[in-house]
């Protein structure tokens, strides 16, 4: 039982920033109607800012979070104004391409600038543990999902009780008649473009204390936010934080307990779960099917 | 015929000004195997200078910088040592792809110091066919090395993962008692290698592995299968991972409150860097007195603060391969393999062919490489291409490795 | 009329197969075997062209029909002594079928949920192949270099009378199939399936009460684009003489996928380019700087740079240019 637990406790932490990472591709899905590729580097980019500030620059891990946030939604919101917008008109895949072209360049400069040595990054959390009954939960654990649960809540106050949300909201949804009752459509996209980069911050930066950080961070957990925004239903948020804690659960529980299953497998069966999931709701869990008209 | 003529003389000269001993070296120019002149040697190889891996391009970095400085000394015979380094990205594929490049488009003499167990297989039977030499492969995998009848041209360096597996594996056994050992291993070629390296060392033992749990290569993170071992019973934790997962893996045991009464890494896990970071300044009971391989001097180790030739190493480092981590063990080891083939190169004389060089590294029996534990040669033989299979230990001691004992010698079974 | 529209394609296609034909005359032999990847993506992304330009399905997983194509020839070959060439059909059949198989429960999904789909698949292959070692030969791959199933491995080819060396016989051998590919494809898609399979594109539901069947096209089409994989997969296999679970990853996918773009979805000299643009991508950076990570700075800015002049990729510019000139012909002949 106590391994039992441990192992959820264990995905729950790892689940949350899969769903933080899912939420920034199910925002930008809201915005523009595409998946981010590059929304994993561009977190990468942003955990090396909070790293420079912190080990070189010699500032408290509080105030680099809050400064690598700001720059974060800054460079978000650039992005999607003069490399995405421009690029909207058309096929929608030529989007997708440019995000993977984002991706690509994201990369590259993470190392270009930065090397691609493994540094290690300090946890804004006490090195504390708790254990109840045989199961060991860290602060870090405890810090890391209280953050992200904290994100969601004010998010989701954004788009729920102000108007800039209201705003936002019917720019994603139908953005001619948002235009119609003087909605700045593009800067509310923008806007969406910024959040999303913000969210892929947090991420980044509660991941690397504990996974030290490398270049290729976010490469993989991009793969598991992208499955956990699917399985979840790619235009609800409630959706991505669910599926990403779900995800994060389930692959430690098959890991553990499916013996023919393994470390190895573990990510093809999850993915095979998915799709199983999505033959029987093709729109993910809370999704809502899509009414097309001829 | 004048042409030729100029470049008899040119290399004449250049061999008296150097006061090498060689009027011979005049008409090596005519040998025939590519990449060699009578003034230069190409060598090219592989290594992840990007990707997931690229911790390891350290590797590359260290040979490098030491052939640039053999080669401001004037080089071996009389010949500069021009060594090209392809990233490959960690990929066997793109390995394959470029060291066809290097042997067919850029006509090197030998690859040398390619890294990666799976990435050195893949060129094998190429290289050998091609009568390529297959240069110090940066591998322990025993298959590389056990083949040598079958693949003549193809040589490793460091002991075999068996080896320094079989080592740890004996020090449990001889001074554990009956000791319950839990295992994070890495999901590969090598890291499956070292897993049973250990198993072989505790054999007929009072040692007992009592959990092995792997983790995928490019993994996210590690963190349900330390949890498992924790809880597995275990006292002893064996760290057989590549540099990241090992410094992630300690930090979390440490934080789940895990406490193994001790811990042992294979030399892969004994970045100083990672490990010092891991340690969060001595507050990390998993790390203190942590115990691994030590083939190689390492930075960090007091005892070579005040060693010739590992001052020699921070000099080379610091001024061709300037911003590297001179506290990585990683560019030690470069120097290692690149010292090794300058004394091998050396030895093949003036008259190099690939053949000649092959037949000495074949039968090697080198004392004294600065960059290895004092004591350690490299010999090899017919069957074995393994030129070093001696090692000492090192424990964590506050801040760095601190190696201890006498020499131990793997010897098979 | 239509005669001489048809003439127009059938005249550049001879033209560009007598172009393929003495281009190895003029370059080295470390240049045709890289043309001869070129030819190996073409043949990949005029099968995917079949799936996401004829009926508007993205797939982010055709590298693992690749891996398909590529380990049930290197299996053959290793294993079973069956020589390269036979085995590329055998590869583009299992591979075709497999796609045909995954194209069942793929019509239950569409847009990024098909996308998740099929990167789903792309994402397991290597984990799987790894997985079945015994079979696979698992993370150490399969090498096929030097064995005697490999033609003009050892000793060069003859033929027709013509000795050919391991790189010119590969570059003859990919660009023969590709182009044979090619007009199999063209075939396929001017007549009645191609019709269906854009109307299936433009309109699901239009297509659908116009008669057309979408299970059975849409099926169809992933079947065919898989097959196309699994011959460029096989192909890539005997081109690299070895393969093992990271020789196709998931970025070969998504590489694909930027290579249809980048062509522009349609015309020959589209997917050429696309194909071009993949192969050379890497190459041109580095040759514009070789410093860690910079070559990436330079492929991802020129990919981006790429959708911004060339929003239709190359086909869209080929039409615009053809639109120009007939145009100017106009104008003057007025």
């Amino acid at each position: 039982m106590a391994d039992f637990m441990q192992q959820v406790v264990a995905g729950l932490a790892s689940g949350s920033i899969y769903a933080a990472l899912a939420l920034a591709l199910v925002l930008i899905h809201r915005a523009t109607g595409v998946i981010n590729f590059a929304q994993g580097e561009m977190a990468t980019f942003s955990t090396y800012i909070a790293w420079t500030l912190t080990t070189n620059h010699g500032w408290a891990y509080w105030p680099a979070f809050a400064v690598t946030l700001g720059v974060s939604f800054l460079g978000g919101a650039a992005i999607h104004q003069t490399i995405i917008r421009p690029n909207e008109k058309g096929s929608l895949l030529r989007v997708v391409i440019v995000t993977i072209g984002l991706l690509i360049l994201f990369n590259g400069l993470v190392t270009w600038i930065w090397g691609g040595e493994v540094r290690a990054v300090q946890s804004p959390f006490p090195a504390g543990t708790t254990e109840i009954a045989g199961v060991a939960i860290t602060t870090a654990d405890i810090g890391t999902i209280a953050v992200v649960v904290g994100t969601v809540a004010a998010l989701w106050a954004l788009f729920q009780y102000t108007k800039l949300g209201l705003a936002m909201r019917a720019a994603a949804v139908n953005p001619a008649e948002a235009r119609l009752v003087g909605v700045r459509v593009t800067w509310m996209l923008s806007l969406g473009w910024g959040l999303a980069a913000v969210l892929g911050a947090v991420a980044g930066m509660l991941a690397a204390p504990s996974v030290f950080l490398d270049p290729n961070l976010m490469a993989a957990l991009l793969i598991y936010a992208f499955a956990a925004a699917v399985l979840g239903g790619i235009d609800s948020p409630v959706g991505a934080v669910v599926g990403g804690l779900t995800l994060g659960v389930g692959l430690n529980l098959i890991g553990t307990y499916v013996d023919f299953v393994g470390a190895d497998l573990r990510l093809p069966v999850a993915l095979l779960v998915i799709l199983v999931v999505l033959l029987v709701k093709p729109t993910g869990i809370f999704g809502k099917a899509e009414v097309r008209r001829v | 015929m004048t042409r030729k003529l100029f470049l008899t003389l040119l290399a004449l000269t250049v061999a008296l000004a150097l006061g090498t001993t060689a009027a011979l070296a005049a008409t090596s120019g005519s040998t025939g195997d590519p990449g060699v002149t009578s003034s230069t040697i190409l060598l090219g190889g592989t290594a992840p200078l990007t990707g997931s891996q690229s911790g390891y391009a350290a590797v590359a970095r260290g040979a490098k910088a030491y052939f640039d400085y053999v080669d401001s000394r004037g080089g071996v015979n009389g010949r500069r040592i021009d060594y090209t380094v392809l990233d490959d990205l960690s990929d066997p594929t793109q390995t394959a792809q470029l060291t066809k490049r290097l042997v067919e488009k850029d006509g090197v003499f030998a690859v040398f110091n390619t890294f990666g167990t799976d990435q050195n297989l893949a060129v094998r039977d190429y290289l050998n066919q091609k009568k390529v030499p297959q240069l110090f492969a940066a591998s322990g995998a025993t298959a590389l090395g056990s083949d040598a009848a079958q693949y003549p041209y193809t040589i490793g360096l460091r002991p075999t993962f068996t080896a320094e597996a079989w080592v740890l594996g004996q020090y449990l056994a001889r001074t554990q008692g009956a000791a319950r050992v839990g295992v994070l291993y890495e999901n590969s070629s090598a890291g499956q290698e070292l897993l049973s390296g250990l198993r072989r060392g505790v054999l007929r033992s009072k040692v007992k592995l009592v959990s092995t749990q792997g983790y995928e290569v490019g993994a996210t993170d590690v963190q349900a299968q330390v949890a498992r071992l924790r809880v597995s019973g275990a006292n002893v934790f064996a760290v057989l991972a590549s540099p990241k997962q090992t410094a992630e893996a300690l930090k979390y045991a440490n934080r789940l409150g895990w406490k193994p009464k001790l811990t042992i890494g294979s030399s892969a896990s004994s970045s100083a860097t990672l490990v010092g970071s891991a340690s969060e300044k001595g507050a990390n009971r998993v790390v203190k007195g942590m115990v691994s391989i030590a083939y190689l001097k390492d930075p960090t180790d007091p005892r070579w603060t005040k060693d010739a030739s590992m001052k020699l190493y921070r000099k080379v480092l610091a001024r061709y391969a300037p911003g590297a981590d001179p506290n990585d063990v990683y560019h030690v080891y470069g120097m290692a393999a690149a010292w090794t083939a300058v004394e091998a190169i050396r030895r093949a004389g003036s008259d190099l062919t690939r053949d000649r060089l092959v037949q000495i590294v074949g039968s090697l029996n080198l004392q004294g490489n600065p960059f290895l534990q004092p004591g350690i040669s490299l010999r090899t033989g017919p069957g074995d291409h393994f030129p070093i299979d001696q090692m000492l230990l090192q424990r964590w001691q506050k801040n760095g490795w601190r190696s201890f004992g006498g020499l131990w010698a793997y010897r098979g079974g | 009329m239509t005669r001489a529209r048809a003439f127009v394609p059938v005249l550049a296609f001879v033209v560009l197969a007598i172009v393929v034909a003495v281009v190895p005359a003029f370059v080295s032999a470390f240049r045709a075997q890289q043309f001869a990847y070129v030819a190996i993506y073409l043949i990949a992304i005029i099968g995917l062209n079949v799936l996401t330009g004829y009926t508007g399905q993205i797939s982010l997983g055709h590298g693992a029909f690749m891996a398909i194509g590529g380990y049930t020839t290197a299996i053959l070959m290793a294993n079973h002594g069956v020589k390269d060439i036979w085995t590329i059909p055998l590869a583009g059949l299992v591979a075709g079928a497999a796609g045909f198989l995954f194209g069942i429960p793929a019509l239950r999904l569409s847009g990024l949920y098909l996308a998740l789909a099929t990167f789903a698949i792309a994402v397991s292959m290597p984990a799987v192949i790894k997985r079945f070692e015994g079979f696979t030969g698992g993370g150490t791959g399969i090498n096929l270099f030097g064995i005697p199933e490999l033609t003009a491995s050892l000793t060069p080819v003859s033929i027709l009378g013509r000795e050919l060396s391991f790189n010119d016989w590969l570059y003859y051998l990919c660009w023969s199939i590709a182009l044979v590919g090619y007009v199999v494809a063209w075939l396929l898609l001017r007549g009645r399936a191609g019709r269906a399979l854009r109307a299936v594109r433009d309109s699901e539901t239009a297509a659908q009460s116009s008669g057309v069947s979408l299970p059975r096209y849409k099926t169809l089409a992933f079947g065919v684009s898989a097959a196309y994989a699994g011959v460029a997969g096989s192909l890539f296999a005997i081109a690299t003489t070895y393969v093992n679970p990271d020789t196709f990853p998931v970025a070969l996918s998504i590489l694909l996928l930027v290579g249809v773009v980048v062509g522009g979805l349609g015309s020959l000299v589209g997917l050429i380019a696309g194909a071009i643009f993949i192969q050379f991508l890497p190459i041109w950076s580095q040759a514009v700087s070789k410093s860690p990570g910079a070559p990436s700075v330079v492929s991802g800015a020129l990919l981006i740079a790429l959708m911004f002049v060339l929003p239709m990729g190359v086909a869209g510019l080929v039409e615009r240019l053809r639109l120009l000139t007939r145009r100017v012909y106009h104008r003057s002949s007025s």
